[in-house]
């Protein structure tokens, strides 16, 4: 009966605590007189909201007790004196305020550019609804001896799985992106896009504006466009569906839907999806289960356990390849789509890393700088703390306890960070459109976003905490009959101390400088590196339409253009041949060996168009019937093993000629990975793939005006889409130069923000011993011997971390550098360069202030006292 | 004169104080707002305006006798003080004023 009609007690005791006492007693007794009220005539649930209700409605200022009164005068008081002697601290020492201020917010801003830019990679291909049923297929590629691990499956896959797995809901082939032509009417345009099953709209969400996931890939003649496509061809979204559109100059394609633009958060970027129907009628290789390219995606059933399903299609393909046997065969796995991103290089197989490592060596770097900055922090505090001594004291002797001492100093870190994360904001808001530009992203100051203001709120917190809880302990540790009678000693261990962060900070700094020279000279090898041909002034050309048909004619007509040296043509791009096979044989093979081959084929006057080196016997030409011959790299030769290679016999894909030239290596990989064995064919006379064309530099841009109206002339569906070899190549490799350029500024950073704090303390060094000093000039020491006397402990803690750095630094550079195949060594010079340029830079901060107070004249100092 | 300006609501408690006439405590008030005015009125709406009201002079307040109800707790009663009923009127006059300056033709639109 009481339980029953009582107001809930929690509200009551709310109540109790936040009213004003004068009004506590009349307040609560209409409280209850209404809730007795409404539990009599409405019901105790309604009487118990209103009740509630009030309350809530009566916390507002004139209700709420004040805060201070004799209400824990105490508590608040003692707070508010926290602050205000803070801020006079922050406003006495100006130098040291800006000091920290500044060197806080650098590291700060620079912690959250990171963080954004992490949280931005973490976040790719998150916007998938049923992420956590979506899955990529992985192979593993067993031929032999040779292990090789890769997403390449047979095209036939998808279906297969579909059909006879039962955890696989839905599954779709999905091709490589590629540039091919469309057209509608006059409008020509070379489009980045790619193929994939009827189920891809289904797995993935890409948001549609017309038409349906379900319905767009259907039929074998549809194309899904995006926006983009669609306004450019037809004008509008609404105006493109259902039209048709001419791919490749050869085919209609009938438009069956229209997408949003493929934004920053996915990690496919295509323009349009073409259905697989197609892409298979146009590649028959893919029928046959043997041959592997495009990727697989699956979407397994809600309840599906994914380990189990790739144990289960571990060996899916044994039942379809005849060819599939012990020593050549496919298995395939599972890889949650979400990881794809992030985890995609192949280590013997199995996945290991990708662009995780730099995400990961980034959250590093941003740890590391904010910690650069907290010991500023705490380094100039700790320093300074004689300063405050009396203050403590004082402190001490009217009765604080060293817990709320603590407690001031952490307060008053506190209102550094706070001071430093408004001006980072700033910073940051300024800074964003240039690292954007930087790292290639659209990273948008994330206002709204509150999770980015709860981590903001963290940061502050953690970095204040950090930063004043060493500080606030020494502090609080003074012996306050000591301070009163002016007999500080800072200690031992605190002085050690300090000495320790100053190390770790340039110890971190040295790390940085070194590993941004090694980045950079790797950057800088990967663009001068020689890779067996000449990529500068080497143009693509794709070979298309009537170009193809009549390439002779075409090299022909090109060669008579000014400029133009040699020109041949070749079934991909020199840079990546991807198309491998096992089907090569020779004489004394061991049987149980089936190495991979890298294959391409090639027209007349390669070497020469490449300018790389033939090494034996010649390349092909046209006086000799060269179907059935063969030039191999160095690699294949040793591969392969014959000692006179030239005319001996070789048999690739079931084609028996003789080998008729060995090429010496060219990198047609990134330099990610080795050279490996390659053969190459004699091109078929109509095929297609790229025209290589060598052009001499001094005259590339008229050479390419007359191979522009040459190719308007002989291939006029087509647009002339020119490459030029060195610029591809540098795309290979963007995240390197990525890292490079943000390592630059990273070091420069850690380096500014410990030279900030050394500056710091050389001021205050300077500032404790002037009358030192000015004794020292009165009794004739010289100005060089007091800049000596002045930075002599600090150049001994930068060598100190000199010496702990480089070793370090030597190992982490080197774990780095064993991703690239090919790659620089680490030499001595580096860490000299580094070394002395930390103590330069050192060196120099100290100076100003050193040379200042030794050039001050004496009786300034000493005069008072 | 202006000094004494009175809020639409400051001056709707204040003349349900004065209607009550002694009786005037905050659940009281409230019931007779809601009836009277038709209007939902919560404890801590009612309870800042009298606690503003008491500080300007315009009311004052004494407890009244405990009683066995509402756990024990006194009512406050509120009066309006001789000064708030001068306010009351000025506030009334102005109105009035306001009235009569209108213009008889504005009524026949």
């Amino acid at each position: 009966m009481k339980e029953k009609n009582s107001p809930p007690k929690y509200m009551l005791r709310f109540f109790r605590w936040f009213c004003h006492p004068d009004y506590l007693e009349d307040i609560e007794g209409d409280l209850l007189e209404r809730f007795d009220h409404n539990a009599k005539e409405i019901n105790y649930k309604t009487a118990k909201r209103e009740f509630i209700r009030d309350i809530l409605k009566l916390f507002r200022p004139e209700i709420i007790k004040p805060v201070e009164g004799t209400y824990r005068l105490n508590f608040y008081g003692m707070f508010k004196n926290y602050l205000k002697i803070s801020w006079r601290n922050i406003a006495k020492n100006k130098v040291f305020s800006l000091i920290n201020i500044s060197g806080l917010s650098l590291g700060l801003t620079c912690s959250i550019l990171i963080a954004l830019w992490v949280q931005n990679e973490y976040q790719i291909d998150n916007f998938h609804e049923n992420l956590d049923q979506i899955y990529k297929v992985t192979s593993c590629e067993y031929s032999g001896k040779e292990v090789n691990g890769s997403y390449d499956t047979p095209g036939r896959l998808a279906e297969e799985l579909k059909k006879v797995i039962p955890d696989v809901e839905l599954a779709c082939g999905y091709s490589w992106i590629g540039w091919y032509t469309f057209s509608v009417e006059d409008k020509k345009m070379k489009i980045p896009g790619t193929f994939a099953g009827e189920d891809f709209f289904k797995i993935f969400s890409y948001p549609f504006l017309i038409g349906s996931p379900e319905e767009a890939l259907k039929t074998p003649e549809s194309i899904a466009i995006s926006r983009k496509m669609a306004n450019n061809f037809f004008g509008s979204p609404e105006q493109a569906m259902g039209e048709s559109i001419k791919f490749n100059n050869e085919t209609e394609l009938k438009i069956s839907g229209v997408f949003e633009d493929i934004t920053d958060k996915s990690s496919e970027k295509f323009q349009y999806i073409i259905s697989w129907e197609f892409f298979v009628a146009q590649n028959k290789w893919l029928e046959k289960w043997g041959n592997s390219g495009p990727s697989t995606f699956v979407k397994l059933q809600a309840e599906s356990d994914a380990d189990q399903v790739s144990k289960k299609i571990q060996h899916f393909i044994k039942n379809y390849d005849e060819g599939y046997s012990e020593n050549d065969r496919l298995e395939l796995g599972l890889q949650p789509y979400k990881d794809q991103y992030l985890y995609s290089n192949f280590d013997n197989g199995k996945i290991a890393g990708g662009r995780i490592e730099y995400v990961k060596m980034f959250e590093i770097v941003a740890v590391f700088i904010l910690l650069i900055a907290c010991i500023n922090f705490m380094n100039l505090s700790t320093a300074r703390s004689v300063k405050r001594a009396k203050e403590i004291g004082v402190r001490k002797v009217i009765g604080a306890v060293r817990i709320s001492l603590i407690g001031q100093f952490i307060i008053e870190a506190l209102l550094f960070t706070l001071i430093a994360i408004v001006l980072s904001l700033v910073l940051l808001f300024l800074l964003l459109p240039a690292f954007n530009l930087l790292t290639s992203k659209h990273i948008v100051f994330p206002t709204t976003d509150t999770s980015f203001w709860l981590g903001i709120f963290i940061l502050t917190l953690v970095t204040g905490i950090i930063s004043g809880a060493y500080p606030a302990f020494l502090l609080s540790s003074f012996k306050p009959i000591a301070v009163i009678k002016n007999n500080v000693k800072t200690g031992k261990t605190s002085g050690l101390f300090r000495k320790g962060l100053v190390v770790f900070q340039f110890a971190l700094s040295m790390i940085f400088i070194v590993g941004m020279i090694v980045i950079s000279k790797q950057v800088d090898y990967i663009k001068t590196k020689n890779l067996g041909y000449q990529k500068n002034n080497l143009v693509y050309l794709p070979n298309t339409g009537e170009m193809a048909r009549n390439f002779d004619y075409f090299k022909a007509e090109a060669l008579k253009i000014p400029g133009i040296e040699h020109i041949t043509r070749m079934s991909s791009r020199p840079m990546e041949i991807d198309n491998t096979t096992a089907a090569v044989d020779w004489e004394g093979k061991d049987p149980a060996e089936r190495p991979t081959f890298t294959q391409a084929t090639i027209g007349y006057d390669f070497i020469e168009t490449m300018q790389s080196t033939m090494l034996y016997g010649r390349e092909f030409s046209e006086g000799f019937a060269d179907s059935a011959s063969y030039i191999i790299n160095e690699t294949a030769l040793k591969t392969i093993g014959y000692k006179d290679p030239i005319g001996m016999p070789l048999t690739f894909w079931e084609v028996k000629g003789t080998i008729v030239g060995v090429v010496k290596d060219f990198h047609f990989k990134s330099l990610h990975d080795p050279i490996k064995p390659l053969v190459l064919r004699l091109t078929h006379k109509r095929s297609r793939g790229y025209a290589l064309i060598r052009i001499q530099s001094d005259k590339m841009q008229e050479a390419l005006e007359n191979l522009e109206i040459l190719h308007e002339k002989v291939n006029p569906e087509f647009p002339f889409a020119h490459q030029f070899a060195d610029e591809e190549y540098g795309y290979l490799y963007r995240s390197e130069q990525v890292v490079a350029r943000l390592s630059r500024y990273f070091a420069f950073l850690a380096i500014f923000i410990s030279c900030l704090g050394l500056l710091g303390l050389v001021i205050f060094m300077a500032e404790q011993r002037v009358k030192e000093i000015g004794i020292r000039k009165v009794l004739g020491a010289k100005v060089t011997q007091i800049i000596t006397l002045l930075s002599k402990d600090f150049m001994k803690l930068i060598g100190i971390a000199i010496v702990i750095a480089s070793p370090i630094a030597y190992y982490v550079m080197k774990e780095w550098l064993q991703g690239f195949e090919y790659h620089v060594k680490i030499q001595w010079w580096m860490f000299v360069i580094a070394a002395s340029g930390a103590v330069l830079i050192a060196l120099i901060t100290i100076s100003y202030q050193s040379i200042k107070t030794a050039l001050m004249n004496p009786v300034k100092s000493l005069r008072s006292e | 004169m202006s000094k004494h300006h009175l809020g639409e609501f400051e001056e709707v408690v204040m003349l349900t104080v004065a209607i009550l006439h002694g009786k005037a405590y905050g659940i009281a008030i409230i019931d007779e707002l809601e009836g009277r005015l038709d209007r939902k009125v919560s404890i801590g709406a009612l309870q800042t305006v009298l606690r503003r009201l008491e500080k300007k002079g315009y009311l004052s307040s004494e407890f009244g006798e405990a009683t066995q109800e509402r756990g024990g707790k006194r009512k406050r009663y509120f009066q309006v003080t001789n000064f708030g009923m001068q306010v009351l009127q000025e506030t009334k006059e102005q109105r009035i004023n306001l009235w009569n300056a209108v213009p008889k033709i504005s009524f026949n639109n």
